[in-house]
């Protein structure tokens, strides 16, 4: 995997544009293996009539077959053995069902490199210890979740003094312990070093609302930051509206926008997609994203709405290098975001069905699974 | 935003109004009991509001399909007329008034009088703007309190509706309760069910079960829940009128109702049939989707998405499982399937064709009995009497033709039960 790791040794993050070349190559080597190694990834390719050869310029990306995530939810797709796999993310599924997706070590330097690159370019990277506070699960044997990983990961850009947690596990069970957490908001505001929060956005936002109510205001240390991430459905599903959240940040914490960074990542798109001072989330040169038309799948220009294909050549343990989410986005260009990085930007709108509504008979269907395990 | 004792408050004042409610409640049961006629008359007044325009802000905002037709069908239902019809078709002739009985063995003189079922906490689905406020115009026809959890989808109307309904009326200021609460604050959900009868539940397996567990012991749950519909098909009256009734049907309501149609069953232990019926409403099927087309971009896409993810998978299961035959028209789509359970389809014009031999219905439908609601029936007129009786005996509750089968009227009975008659209880007095 030489051209994969040529790609993730590219100087500038955001490069999309002179990368275009390694990257086709890095997905080309990528396709040739999983192809040669995961019967299920040829048998769907040989169905579409393609294989790894036909990937010559870098306009051919597009006729890259996409795998639904749908897919990864039903089939185990592994091109290698599970032994040699150190770590396994499973996306934080819905209705019992989530991905598996197998990382192998060669993956996670390359993102390991990712990681490190933008969390500099973002000012996240410091000697200075700090306080972690984090709105998430505590790390157990047993949680496989990325955004775990991803949260217990980021505690590591500046050494940690302490991580407070937001979910303990406690007989078999995550339990919140939101009055912890305050305590410790209180206990560290009057440190000297620096406090990190790290969470979702609608449990920090549930968090600073009830310190608001409470009337608990403080000032946290200077240089502190407040990250907020999770998963690819907290774009939207957060009813939270941006300015609100970092005004109550400022209100509550005492912390400036400037030091709210967002960022997020998907099992079956283990990219960081980290946002820039204007809090846009740029393509970063480990990746690439093609919107497609609803009804014909084919790519739509910028400004467009359609579902969003991310293709990127980390992982060779899984075949994730094209996967096509459910969800609905949008890529603007580059230049129309004020921070000067040129490569487009994603901004996800919703996801694929009907928005916010439960229909009932699709209600209904699932109880009948429940009772018969008809379908 | 919420609705308590006709004043709005913002939704951080909730546990303050919370920690009260149970003292307004009570308050509000012992010094001002409520009449139907109170609550008629304050609806048909609203109805006449509805027509005027009064609501054209809030509609305008609203996004909601058909928002014309849903306006025009709030305004006859909520006429005096149709209000007392629907108590009528319910309740019976003055069923709040005490009557006098005398059983046999004992008593001599017992009076009975029912009474509405006192507080009733309404958790509403989020798939229809104007149900959340229909459930609580059910429990006050009744005369009960209501506290009323919005969905989360809900875009404002509801508090709008009670809001003038209140303006209309102020004796229902202490009557309508409702409140923003998102379903994860299970501790204020908790408060509600604490202080209430009735909880009447909309919604899904995962919402009942969630508000059984929140409900105290003694608590009336009635639930709502979710149901599948389905088309029986076995001869015909006029088959061109019908199959074109059942494709504008399942092309209007795109699927997405409990009544709609998910499966149509044909009479017949042959494939070769549902192939034969296949290729024919196709065309039918085609031409409804060209006058009703699905406009949502997420369920276009959704559909898209789930066909070429059945494309692919086909070649990763066996040749046994991977699914049936499928018959794709423009935007919409027929999918034969081998086997007789009843399921959900991938909706918005996309149908399950199956088997389902007259001899057969019992076995396959009473799988389904917690889901069966709605079945549109197309046969000889012959046939009709025998195979209604059949379908009811296997648990349907609503056996309509094939072009109306999410069709309401008034005084209709829902899931087989009387809505008003649920939120009532019968007190009996001896003298």
């Amino acid at each position: 995997m030489n051209e994969r790791k040529q790609l993730f040794r590219t100087e500038d993050p955001f490069d999309t544009q002179s990368t275009n070349d390694q990257f086709l190559a890095a997905v080309r080597e990528n396709c040739a293996y999983q192809y040669a190694n995961c019967k299920q990834y040829r048998t769907m390719l040989e169905k579409l009539q393609f294989t790894p050869e036909m990937l010559v310029r870098y306009a051919d990306l597009k006729k890259l077959p996409f795998l639904p995530t749908v897919l990864f939810k039903k089939h185990r797709m592994y091109s290698c053995p599970e032994w040699k796999m150190p770590i396994k993310a499973t996306s934080s599924g819905t209705k019992g069902k989530y991905s598996r997706i197998g990382m192998d070590t060669g993956s996670l330097l390359c993102g390991l490199r990712m990681v490190l690159k933008i969390a500099k370019w973002r000012g996240l990277l410091s000697f200075r210890p700090v306080h972690y506070i984090i709105l998430g699960y505590k790390p157990h044997r047993g949680n496989d979740m990325a955004v775990t990983k991803t949260a217990f990961g980021s505690t590591f850009f500046a050494p940690a003094l302490s991580r407070t947690y937001a979910l303990h596990y406690e007989n078999g069970e995550y339990k919140p312990d939101l009055e912890g957490i305050i305590e410790a908001v209180q206990k560290y505001s009057e440190s000297t070093a620096p406090v990190r929060f790290m969470g979702f956005p609608s449990y920090t936002y549930f968090l600073l609302r009830r310190m608001d109510e409470r009337g608990i205001h403080v000032t946290l240390p200077e240089q502190s930051k407040i990250m907020l991430g999770g998963g690819w459905k907290q774009f939207y599903t957060e009813k939270v509206d941006k300015k609100t959240l970092y005004a109550l940040v400022k209100k509550v914490l005492g912390v400036a926008e400037e030091n709210i960074v967002e960022f997020f990542g998907a099992a079956e798109h283990p990219i960081l997609y980290c946002d820039c001072p204007e809090h846009h989330f740029h393509v970063p040169a480990y990746s690439r994203v093609i919107i497609r038309n609803v009804h014909t799948l084919e790519p739509v220009p910028n400004g467009t709405v359609g579902l969003v294909n991310l293709i990127t050549p980390m992982v060779s343990a899984t075949p994730i290098l094209s996967v096509m989410t459910d969800d609905l986005g949008v890529l603007h260009d580059g230049e129309k975001c004020k921070c000067g990085i040129q490569s487009p930007y994603l901004e996800i709108i919703g996801r694929v069905g009907l928005r916010d509504i439960r229909t009932c008979a699709a209600g209904a269907a699932e109880l009948l699974q429940q009772t018969e395990g008809v379908l | 935003m919420i609705l308590a004792n006709g004043m709005i408050y913002d939704s951080g004042e909730q546990n303050r109004i919370l920690s009260t409610l149970e003292h307004r409640i009570n308050e509000t049961i012992l010094h001002q009991p409520l009449s139907t006629e109170t609550v008629i008359a304050a609806f048909d007044e609203l109805s006449s509001r509805l027509k005027r325009g009064d609501f054209y802000q809030i509609t305008q905002k609203i996004q909601l399909e058909n928002m014309e037709h849903s306006l025009q069908t709030a305004v006859r239902m909520l006429r005096r007329s149709s209000m007392e019809y629907k108590v009528k078709a319910e309740l019976g002739q003055r069923f709040f008034e005490p009557k006098l009985t005398g059983p046999p063995l004992g008593f001599e003189r017992i009076e009975v009088c029912p009474r509405p079922l006192g507080t009733l906490l309404h958790i509403a689905a989020g798939n229809m703007d104007i149900l959340p406020a229909y459930s609580v115009a059910e429990g006050l026809l009744a005369g009960n309190i209501n506290i009323l959890k919005l969905p989360s989808a809900d875009q404002g109307l509801t508090l709008e509706i009670f809001s003038h309904l209140i303006d209309i009326e102020p004796k229902l200021r202490d009557y309508i309760y409702i409140f923003d609460t998102p379903s994860s604050d299970i501790e204020a959900l908790r408060k509600m069910a604490e202080v209430s009868d009735g909880i009447a539940v909309w919604g899904g397996d995962e919402a009942v079960t969630a508000v059984r567990r929140l409900a105290p012991a003694g608590c009336r749950i009635i639930e709502w829940g979710h149901k599948l519909g389905f088309a029986y098909i076995s001869g015909y009256e006029h088959k061109e009128a019908e199959l074109a009734a059942l494709a504008e049907h399942i092309m209007i309501t795109k699927q997405l109702l409990c009544s709609s149609v998910q499966v149509i069953y044909l009479d017949t232990p042959h494939m070769d049939d549902l192939n034969d019926f296949a290729k024919t409403f196709l065309p039918y099927l085609e031409q409804a989707a060209v006058l009703h087309p699905v406009q949502d971009m997420g369920a276009i896409a959704e559909m898209t998405l789930r066909r070429y993810s059945d494309m692919l998978e086909c070649t990763l299961l066996p040749p046994d499982r991977s699914g049936g035959k499928v018959y794709q028209g423009k935007q919409c789509s027929l999918t034969i399937a081998a086997d007789n359970s009843l399921e959900l389809s991938y909706m918005y014009g996309n149908c399950i064709i199956k088997r389902l031999p007259e001899r057969e219905m019992m076995t396959h439908l009473r799988k389904a009995k917690g889901c069966l609601q709605t079945a549109g029936l197309i046969c000889a007129p012959s046939r009709r009497a025998r195979l209604t009786e059949l379908l009811i005996r296997c648990g349907v509750n609503r056996v309509m033709r094939a072009g109306n089968m999410s069709d309401s009227f008034l005084g209709e009975a829902h899931d087989g039960q009387y809505a008003l008659r649920q939120y009532t209880r019968i007190v009996n007095v001896a003298l």
